[in-house]
């Protein structure tokens, strides 16, 4: 009995033994090679950003790699990166940058290709599916040296993975279009007039924009120029600012701003958030995000009172384009692949599901067509339709965009929606400041 | 008579003492000055390599002289500069004379017109954003309510935003001159006060002949360090209206500042630095052709 309860005790733990053995390399363990890395993430003080980091515990439980954060205002961000990434051994591992800023930091050599991590199989999960993400987002946030540089295409290389992405869309009060029986406007044309409705019989303003001198009021002008289909520079790099379209679009700002909540040449983005959420304006035409702040009862007084709609059109033009962040890696990164896979998870479908339940800004198609999350969120369907057509040339994401942004359309912009100068007079003189800032970059070497 | 070796080892001392404060202008100020001045002849770019910086002559100074944008912020920058120092000075000078006497509450008054000063930058933009909001600011909440006026947008139109960057500035810098011409007020000799009020001066001849010509050298220092800091100001202009709206606040450190980070152009940016600190050098030297405190000892 001894005997044969020791020989079956034998053949169970052997048994077990083998089990154990087959069990360890059935499930293979693709973190096993860098658990215990530890690598350090640059992005910005944002909601999505920090709703974010309410997950990288998940992530290192998982992966064993730990993440250190160093979120920053969103205004110091691009100096600190640009001073890490030109240093021979930077401190970052991954950095999330403003899409206008990529083809600066690709031309200066900083990021890696991504093109890298993804040829090597033992990186890439196999469900991660690229293609899910966004088509409009990946070209905006993370394509480089395609035509112009900025947009996809033969040439071009993918350098980052869109995260905290946008598009443009509508908000507006269902309560006063329904007291004022108003059609939800399509058009600039009935936008305008609704705008002016609202102002008259109900002393708020009508649209809210962000039109403070600089960078705010240059996206005010390209939010609602985008529309025309009109762009900045032609296909030869020459500006084209002072066309018709152009200064039309700054004449109907200057009404716009008339029948604004008061002092909107002021605002910056917060202030035009809180000009709508505090019910001062009927309409909200800019980043796809508000959703949140608007239903937050702690912040909102419209909560329960707005309704999404898409972009209003010019000429049936689709109205929207793309912005918002994506991370990509340093090239003088010491931890690549623990980057790489800390990017992918954070971008995964799991996560980006996640995320987008916790308020974040989902990135994907799979995502914003989840019919339970359609049903919760009103804007998603919205959101979806908008993505059909949101265009990534709306602004010229080349590396001198950031000073054509806030040094230049921006002033001009700012100097005639305030009076000082005619919208041809200021749109001429920025056409010739762009003109001489590309010739001195040598963007007319070939021409 | 002292020894050569005496004499040289004193000598020595006195350096030896003087090296710390030495190294640290060095550091501090001389490093930063020449590194400007280098940068101003060089084009380079944040987040490329050193190496890579080119030698461009006297290109950004050319470029500065042709760039209308810099000298709308030139002449707004003197405009602002004018206007902050002037009402600071009269209004702190009036506010030191007027509380140096011991009048009722007199302690209370100067605690609490310092308190501004204790404020950092950013905090005082802030607070004057909010207070200058036009749709929710307190300024214009109490203008509807009391006198029925309509939303001023102190920040958004070009014709009073300046004036509201002047109004933030008189108020947390008037309590600098006000503490300084104090201070100055109350170390004048009580014999010579009494004196000329028994040759029977009234308070005009008091302060004008007697208390202001007698702290002179206070008020040159006073308005010395208010022209070096005014030309400074960047924190508080950048929160108020970034330099809005076009160009109508953008004082001439905020475009140096924009130049450096925004188009990431250090040379020009250090170029523009240069035409700055000419400014200051400039109204320094003017003032000091008046009264210069370093080579009189005291006024009294």
């Amino acid at each position: 009995m001894n005997h044969f309860t020791k020989s079956a005790g034998q053949a169970a733990a052997a048994a077990l033994g083998a089990l154990a053995l087959l069990a360890t390399s059935a499930v293979a363990d693709p973190y096993q090679k860098y658990r215990g890395t530890e690598i350090v993430v640059s992005w910005p003080s944002l909601a999505h950003f920090q709703i974010a980091e309410e997950l990288i515990p998940e992530f290192t439980a998982q992966t064993g790699i730990r993440v250190e954060t160093d979120p920053l205002q969103y205004g110091k961000l691009r100096d600190k990166q640009l001073l890490e990434m030109g240093k021979p051994q930077g401190d970052y591992d991954v950095v999330a940058w403003v899409v206008f800023w990529k083809t600066e930091y690709v031309q200066k050599g900083l990021l890696t290709p991504l093109s890298e991590m993804f040829a090597n199989p033992a990186l890439v999960d196999p469900a991660y599916d690229i293609a899910d993400i966004t088509p409009a987002y990946l070209e905006n946030g993370g394509k480089v040296g395609g035509p112009q540089g900025y947009l996809a295409g033969p040439s071009a290389g993918l350098y980052g993975i869109p995260f905290s992405a946008q598009t443009t869309m509508m908000a507006y009060r269902k309560d006063l279009l329904e007291k004022h029986d108003l059609a939800v406007p399509t058009t600039y044309e009935e936008l305008l007039a609704a705008s002016r409705l609202v102002h008259e019989k109900e002393g708020i303003g009508g649209l809210t924009g962000r039109a403070q001198s600089g960078h705010q009021a240059n996206d005010f002008f390209l939010t609602h120029y985008g529309p025309t289909g009109g762009v900045i520079l032609d296909d030869n790099y020459r500006p084209v600012l002072n066309n018709p379209d152009a200064v039309r679009t700054v004449e109907m700002l200057t009404e716009f701003v008339k029948v604004g909540p008061p002092g909107m040449t002021a605002y910056g983005y917060g202030d035009m958030v809180n000009s709508f959420v505090q019910g001062d304006a009927a309409f909200y035409l800019d980043a796809s995000k508000i959703r949140k702040t608007v239903e937050d009862e702690s912040k909102s007084r419209v909560a329960g009172m707005v309704g999404y709609a898409l972009h209003p059109t010019i000429n049936g033009n689709c109205g929207s384009g793309t912005g918002g962040f994506a991370m990509g890696i340093p090239g003088n990164s010491q931890n690549k692949e623990a980057a790489f896979l800390f990017i992918q998870w954070m971008t995964n479908k799991a996560t980006d599901r996640k995320l987008a339940e916790m308020g974040g800004d989902p990135i994907r198609t799979s995502t914003m067509n989840d019919p339970e999350l359609q049903a919760t969120f009103e804007d998603y369907p919205v959101l979806v339709e908008q993505l059909k057509c949101a265009r990534a040339d709306w602004r010229p994401l080349i590396p001198e965009f950031p000073e054509i942004d806030a040094q230049i359309i921006g002033i001009s912009v700012s100097e005639a929606i305030t009076g000082q100068k005619s919208a041809q007079q200021a749109l001429d003189e920025a056409n010739a400041k762009i003109e001489a800032l590309l010739t001195e970059k040598g963007y007319y070497a070939w021409q | 008579m002292k020894s050569l070796r005496a004499a040289l080892s004193e000598g020595l001392i006195a350096y030896a003492f003087l090296a710390p404060a030495l190294l640290i202008l060095v550091i501090g100020l001389v490093y930063p000055l020449f590194t400007t001045v280098q940068m101003s002849f060089l084009d380079y770019q944040m987040g490329t390599p050193w190496e890579s910086r080119e030698w461009v002559g006297i290109r950004w100074f050319e470029k500065l002289w042709s760039d209308p944008n810099v000298w709308k912020s030139f002449w707004v920058t003197l405009r602002y500069g004018f206007w902050v120092v002037l009402i600071e000075m009269i209004v702190g000078t009036g506010l030191a004379l007027a509380l140096e006497r011991a009048i009722r509450g007199a302690s209370f008054f100067r605690t609490a017109l310092i308190m501004p000063l204790m404020v950092s930058p950013i905090v005082v933009g802030l607070i004057w954003r909010y207070l200058f909001d036009a749709r929710t600011g307190m300024i214009n909440h109490y203008l509807g309510a009391w006198f029925g006026i309509d939303p001023v947008p102190w920040l958004a139109d070009p014709h009073i935003a300046l004036t509201s960057l002047i109004i933030t500035d008189v108020w947390q810098w008037t309590p600098f001159i006000f503490i300084i011409v104090l201070a100055g007020l109350q170390a004048i000799p009580k014999e010579v006060i009494e004196a000329s009020t028994i040759d029977g001066a009234n308070w005009w001849q008091m302060t004008f002949l007697v208390k202001l010509p007698m702290i002179k050298s206070v008020l040159i220092v006073a308005l010395l360090m208010r022209i070096v800091d005014v030309y400074k100001v960047v924190e508080v202009v950048f929160i108020l209206t970034e330099g809005g709206p076009g160009l109508e606040t953008e004082l001439l450190a905020l475009h140096v500042y924009k130049t450096a980070f925004l188009s990431q152009n250090l040379g020009y940016a250090s170029a523009i630095s240069m035409l700055l600190l000419a400014i200051v050098t400039v109204l320094s030297l003017f003032v000091l052709s008046f009264s210069n405190p370093m080579k009189t000892k005291s006024d009294f």
